[in-house]
């Protein structure tokens, strides 16, 4: 009996100002969809963070024929002076390890990385990639003096510290990020304020029922949950949607991100699952508190 | 049944209170006319005994309860021992007579098998039996009124307040709502009727209590309406 009242409160009250319902409906899918976005782009950074923060490195690689290098002299190091760069590598107390990699090592890197673009595979040869020394530090944010000691010595055409690179990627990652995060605040705001004006309308709307309610003796939850419920609905209803949107935005901005600029890692569906899970009761839960705050101006006890 | 202390009631944007120093006891079982002019504060006496309105001063016991000590989780309890019905009728217009009286009971939770056995019974009581599917703007003025007092009765209240409940009806068929009202008051129910209608007050001879300016100005058992406004 309750159930059935309740639920029948509930599709009238939604059916009644069906266009204030849609119109919540959207800006909490918008907002929902926005702040999921902004949190996976952050599971996606710290992610990727952490798993480089281990593996960057900082590579030394050395002159050869093709090296553009002026001091380079489009010469090879003798194996004196790689064991003498190698030997003040290691001496270094920033460097945690040193790993010799030859020009054909590199180019079966290459291939192995690259090889689902078969036509960049193909047209790499030996000795593009000359001979290099990938140096793994300590801390990897101690880069500085290694970088500072390599750059410019004889033999050394050129030292990239991947770090660097990285942090460019990651900078732009936060800042969509965080547009996302300021984007889905503003219209929660907006969602706030449509459901205050939503269960304004409806709590007038249906006036003569509650004035009666509170007459013969209803209980104020039963009162207001049929309200509570309306804003909670509206709120889930936004949240599939924004659930769809997230799904789209797995597939379509972190997917093609990560085949792009290769990560190392993926986020699975599992996490965009929870994500959405969140984004979802965080809806329901606001348009439902938003709800309830409203009736305590608008409907009498 | 109802106790009213020296009750003072001062809403906060009037200077002048709508009750003054108000001693009432209306007993179990009671019927009591409610009668004085417009302002003289009927509906403030009645919307007190709901808790609608705090006193500004004195005590209100209603049914045995001290409505100062009743918190606000409890109100809708007290609520539910009265019934009430209006001048206006105030019955939704979307629903039949059956599910308007259905209603009362449905939103204090009782259970179908029980409304589906009471409501029929009241709907004869008041004099509605076979009408209980028409819809409100089916009915005449009267019938409407029968079925908001099925609504308030639904749920034997312990008291029944009435706020000017002939108010809208043509004088014939007021006398089959009082007739009602007083088949109701013979249940046991307690009955305060706020009016303005000289001649059923003055048939009925029921115990009259007469407010002007706030002030309890008499309180006649067996009573009429009055010199100064009835008679015509």
């Amino acid at each position: 009996m309750r159930a059935q009242f309740v639920l029948q409160e509930i599709w009238i009250g939604l059916r009644r100002n069906l266009t204030m319902t849609i119109a919540l409906v959207v800006t909490v899918a918008i907002a929902m969809a926005l702040f999921g976005t902004g949190v996976l782009l952050k599971m996606q950074v710290d992610k990727s963070n952490n798993y480089w923060s281990d593996k960057v490195e900082v590579s030394i690689y050395l002159c050869n024929k093709m090296s553009a290098n002026p001091s380079c002299h489009k010469a090879e190091p003798t194996q004196g002076e790689k064991d003498q760069i190698e030997a003040q590598l290691k001496a270094m107390p920033q460097v945690a390890d040193v790993t010799a990699e030859t020009q054909q090592q590199a180019f079966q890197r290459a291939r192995e990385r690259f090889k689902d673009t078969p036509g960049f595979s193909d047209t790499i040869q030996v000795g593009d990639i000359p001979d290099s020394f990938r140096v793994k530090l300590k801390n990897p944010k101690e880069y500085q003096a290694v970088v500072a000691q390599m750059q410019g010595r004889q033999g050394v055409d050129q030292v990239i510290n991947e770090r660097a690179i990285l942090e460019k990627f990651f900078k732009i990652l936060g800042g969509l990020q965080w547009a996302a995060m300021i984007i889905a605040a503003i219209q929660v705001v907006a969602a706030v304020l449509l459901v205050a004006n939503t269960i304004r309308l409806s709590a007038f709307n249906r006036r003569r029922e509650t004035g009666i309610m509170r007459l013969v003796g209803a209980s104020n939850l039963y009162i207001q949950l049929p309200f509570v419920l309306e804003g909670a609905i509206a709120g889930l209803i936004g949240g599939i949607f924004a659930a769809v949107l997230l799904g789209f935005s797995k597939v379509f901005l972190l997917g093609r991100l990560q085949q792009n600029l290769q990560f190392a890692t993926s986020l699975g569906w599992l996490d965009v699952i929870q994500v959405i899970v969140f984004a979802m009761c965080f809806g329901v839960v606001l348009c439902a508190l938003a709800s309830f705050l409203t009736l305590r101006r608008y409907l009498k006890i | 049944m109802i106790h009213f202390d020296n009750v003072t009631k001062v809403y906060s944007h009037q200077s002048r209170p709508a009750l003054q120093g108000v001693n009432v006891a209306v007993e179990k079982g009671e019927f009591v006319f409610l009668v004085g002019p417009s302002g003289s504060g009927k509906s403030t006496f009645l919307r007190l005994i709901l808790k609608e309105e705090r006193p500004t001063q004195g005590g209100i016991h209603v049914a045995g309860k001290d409505l100062s000590k009743l918190t606000n989780w409890k109100i809708p309890h007290l609520r539910r021992r009265i019934g009430c019905v209006f001048q206006d009728f105030r019955l939704l217009p979307n629903k039949t007579v059956n599910e308007n009286v259905a209603f009362a009971l449905e939103v204090i939770g009782k259970p179908r098998r029980f409304i589906r056995k009471v409501v029929p019974e009241v709907i004869d009581l008041v004099g509605l039996e076979g009408k209980s599917h028409r819809m409100p703007d089916e009915l005449s003025g009267g019938e409407q009124q029968r079925v908001a007092i099925a609504r308030a009765f639904v749920n034997r209240p312990m008291v029944l307040l009435a706020d000017e409940p002939t108010g809208n009806i043509d004088p014939a068929t007021s006398i089959g709502i009082m007739k009602v009202l007083d088949r109701i008051n013979r249940t046991g129910t307690t009955v305060v009727m706020a009016t303005h209608d000289a001649a059923i007050v003055d048939a009925f001879r029921k115990r009259v209590v007469e407010l002007e300016d706030g002030r309890v100005v008499r309180d006649q058992s067996r009573g009429v309406y009055g010199q100064a406004y009835g008679g015509v």
